[in-house]
C-alpha cells in the first residue's frame, strides 16, 4: 500500500514527530512509503527513506533534499524539466501545533488530498483542553473537574492541593507540573505560562488508575486496540514519556474486567463518532471509584500507538480505505445566470 | 523552563528561567555571558551542587527573555534583583560568567563567583580603535550601512535595543565596585582566555579583599569541562562562610 508520512511541523513536539516517523518506517515496512518533512519554516521536503534518521534533521541535511509544494490532490516536486506529482493518501503525523490544531487538516482538505488524521473540527475539540471539557459535557462523558487560569489575570484557585497544572493547548507532558503545596505553585504556573496563555488546573488524584485505549472507525465499525495500563512513576514527564517512545514491543494488556473494558469502549465511541472519523486516536482515561473519566484525547498519538494494535499495518490499511470525503460545494452560477436572463442580457 | 514578567521603568521584561532542586534551602543564581543563555550554564552546572537550589536566568534580550529597550549593566542587575524578589530567592551565592559576572558583582551576594568575568576595562588594540573611529566617520556622513563591515562579532545580528545595550556595557570599568565589594569572592579563569584575559583576574584579586583565584587550562569557556572541580570549590567556600 502507498502512504505518505507527513511529519515535523512548527511545534514544541517537532522532534517527537521525527521519532514517530522513524518508528513507523519500521512498523509499516511492507508499505510503499514516502516521507514528507515539514520544517519549522513550513517548507516541505521529500526525504529519502534511507535518510530517515534523527540526525538528518538536527544537522539540517534535509535542506539539500527536494522541496515540495502543494497542488490539487498532490505534493509536487518541481525540477528543471517539469514536475513530479506525489499522489496518494497522507498520514498526518505532525504532533502538537500544525498537526493537531487543525492547520494541516485544513491545508490537506483545501487541496483535496486524502489523509489519515483528525479533521478541522475534531482538531479544535481535542487540541485545546478547555474545548475537550466542553465537548465531554455535551456528549455526556465525565472528566476531572477543572479551573482555567489566564496569563496576566489574577484569579484564585479553589481546587485543593495536590493539583496539576497544564497548558491548555499542548499535547504530551510539556509544561505540566504537579503541585503538592502552595510553595510550588508559583514556579508551576510560570512553567505552564511559558507555553500557553491559558492553563488548566485539575486536582491531582494520587494513585489513580489510568487506562489508554486507541481505536478508529472503518466500514462504519469501531475497531479498538487493547487497553493499556501505562506504568507511571508519579506521572510521566516529557523526557520519560518520550525517551522510550520508540518502544516497539507489544505492551501488556491491562488486567481489567470485561465490564470495565466495555465501559471504556463506550466512552471512547461517544467521543469518536461524528467527529473523529478518518483518524486513529488514543483516549487516556482515569478510573475513580468505578467511574470512567476522560483525561485527554490524542488525535495523533505518538508513533500512532502502534504498540497497542495486534496487526498495526492492517489497521492502517483498513482505516485508509474508509476515509471520509470532504464535500465541496458545486458552483453552478445558476443564480447569476437567472438574473442575467431576467435582465435580457 | 518558566517565564515571569517583570515590570521595570515602564517596560515589561519576560524573564525565562529554570529552577533545579526546588526544595533546597540555599540559593545559587547562575548568570550567563553576553550572547549566551541559561541552557549553556545549566549544561555545565545542572548536575552539580545538589545541596543548592539552582536558579538559571536568561538575562533580558537573551535566550527566552525579552528586552525592548537599551539597558545599562545596573538596569540588568536591577531586573535580576526584582525577579529574585518575585521568586523569593536569596543572595547566598551568585555565579556569573563574563558579562554575567558584572551583574553578579552589582548584586553583592554573600559569595560572589566570577567565572571569566568581565568588568575590567582593557585598552582596545589599535586596529579596533581605528575601526570604531572610521565607523563613526561613516555614520557622520550617513554611510551607516558600512557599519556591518566593522561591527564586532558579538554585536552582529543584534536588535537595536540590544546593540545599544552592547555599546553601553562593553566599555564599562568596575574597578571601584570591585574595590568596594567586601564579601567573599571566588575567581575561576581559563589561562588561554582572550576575551577576558587572566590579567583581569589578577587585577580583581588585588581589588577584592577576600578573593581566591583558581586557574584552569582552557579559554573563555574553560568551565564547561571543569564544572565539577569549580562546584566543589564553591561548596566548600560557602560552608566556610557559615562557620564565621
Amino acid at each position: 500500500m502507498k502512504l505518505t508520512i507527513l511529519f515535523g511541523g512548527a511545534s514544541f513536539e517537532h522532534e517527537i514527530s521525527i521519532v514517530s516517523a522513524i518508528t513507523l518506517k519500521d512498523k509499516l515496512s511492507n508499505f510503499d512509503l514516502n516521507f514528507v518533512f515539514c520544517d519549522q519554516d513550513h517548507t516541505f521536503y521529500l526525504v529519502d527513506a534511507a535518510k530517515m534518521k534523527a540526525v538528518t534533521f538536527s544537522k539540517g541535511e534535509h535542506k539539500k533534499m527536494p522541496q515540495l509544494s502543494l497542488a490539487n490532490g498532490a505534493f509536487v516536486q518541481k525540477s528543471m524539466f517539469g514536475s513530479t506529482e506525489h499522489k496518494g493518501t497522507v498520514l498526518n503525523l505532525i504532533h502538537g501545533a500544525d498537526g493537531e490544531d487543525g492547520t494541516v487538516a485544513a491545508l490537506l482538505d483545501f487541496f483535496s488530498i486524502k489523509y489519515i488524521g483528525p479533521r478541522v473540527d475534531a482538531s479544535t475539540f481535542s487540541y485545546d483542553k478547555r474545548y475537550t471539557k466542553y465537548l465531554c459535557d455535551a456528549i455526556n462523558v465525565k472528566t476531572v473537574k477543572y479551573e482555567v487560569l489566564n496569563a496576566g489575570k489574577h484569579s484564585n484557585i479553589t481546587i485543593e492541593y495536590p493539583l496539576i497544572v497544564k497548558p491548555a493547548r499542548l499535547g504530551s507532558s510539556i509544561g505540566v507540573s504537579i503541585v503538592k503545596d502552595e510553595s510550588e505553585l508559583d514556579y508551576a504556573l510560570d512553567c505552564g505560562f511559558e507555553y500557553d496563555k491559558a492553563l488548566l488546573i485539575e486536582p491531582f488524584i494520587e494513585g489513580v488508575k489510568e487506562y489508554n485505549l486507541a481505536g478508529y472507525m472503518a466500514n462504519d465499525k469501531m475497531h479498538f486496540s487493547i487497553v493499556e495500563e501505562p506504568q507511571k512513576e508519579e506521572f510521566l514527564d516529557f523526557e520519560k514519556k518520550y525517551m522510550d517512545f520508540s518502544r516497539s514491543e507489544q505492551v501488556l494488556k491491562a488486567d481489567i474486567s470485561d465490564e470495565l473494558i466495555a465501559k471504556l469502549r463506550a466512552n471512547f465511541e461517544r467521543v469518536y463518532r461524528g467527529l473523529f472519523e478518518g483518524s486513529l486516536i488514543r483516549c487516556d482515561f482515569f478510573v475513580v471509584n468505578d467511574e470512567v473519566l476522560l483525561n485527554e484525547i490524542n488525535p495523533i498519538p505518538g508513533s500512532m500507538a502502534n504498540y497497542l494494535f495486534e496487526d498495526f499495518a492492517s489497521s492502517i490499511e483498513e482505516l485508509s480505505d474508509s476515509l471520509p470525503h470532504s464535500k465541496r460545494a458545486k458552483v453552478t452560477y445558476e443564480y447569476i445566470h437567472s438574473i442575467s436572463s431576467a435582465k435580457g442580457k | 523552563m518558566a517565564i515571569k514578567s517583570i515590570q521595570y521603568k515602564q517596560h515589561t521584561f519576560d524573564i525565562s528561567y529554570e529552577i533545579i532542586n526546588p526544595n533546597e534551602k540555599v540559593d545559587i543564581i547562575i548568570l550567563h555571558g553576553w550572547g549566551s543563555n541559561k541552557g549553556l550554564m545549566k549544561q555545565a552546572f545542572g548536575s552539580q551542587m545538589e545541596g543548592f537550589r539552582h536558579i538559571y536566568i536568561d538575562l533580558p534580550g537573551f535566550g527566552g527573555s525579552t528586552c525592548s529597550v537599551a539597558l545599562e549593566s545596573t538596569d540588568v542587575a536591577r531586573i535580576v534583583e526584582l525577579f529574585m524578589i518575585h521568586i523569593n530567592a536569596a543572595k547566598d551565592i551568585i555565579l556569573g560568567h563574563s558579562f554575567g559576572g558584572k551583574i553578579a558583582l552589582i548584586l553583592e551576594p554573600n559569595v560572589l563567583v566570577l567565572v571569566a568575568s568581565a568588568g575590567i576595562y582593557i585598552e582596545k588594540p589599535l586596529k579596533i580603535q581605528a575601526k570604531i573611529a572610521l565607523t563613526k566617520v561613516f555614520n557622520m556622513f550617513g554611510l551607516s550601512k558600512f557599519r556591518s563591515l566593522f561591527i564586532a562579532e558579538d554585536a552582529k545580528k543584534l536588535s537595536k535595543p540590544m546593540y545599544e545595550t552592547f555599546k553601553n556595557v562593553v566599555n564599562e570599568d568596575f574597578t571601584t565596585e570591585f574595590k568596594n565589594f567586601n564579601k567573599k569572592a571566588l575567581l575561576f579563569w581559563g589561562k588561554e582566555d582572550t576575551a577576558t584575559p587572566l590579567s583581569s583576574a589578577e587585577k580583581i584579586t588585588t581589588l577584592v579583599k577576600d578573593s581566591t583565584l583558581y586557574t584552569y587550562e582552557g579559554d573563555h569557556f574553560f568551565f564547561m569541562k571543569n564544572a565539577e572541580d569549580i562546584s566543589t570549590k564553591i561548596q566548600s567556600a560557602f560552608l566556610s562562610t557559615l562557620s564565621h
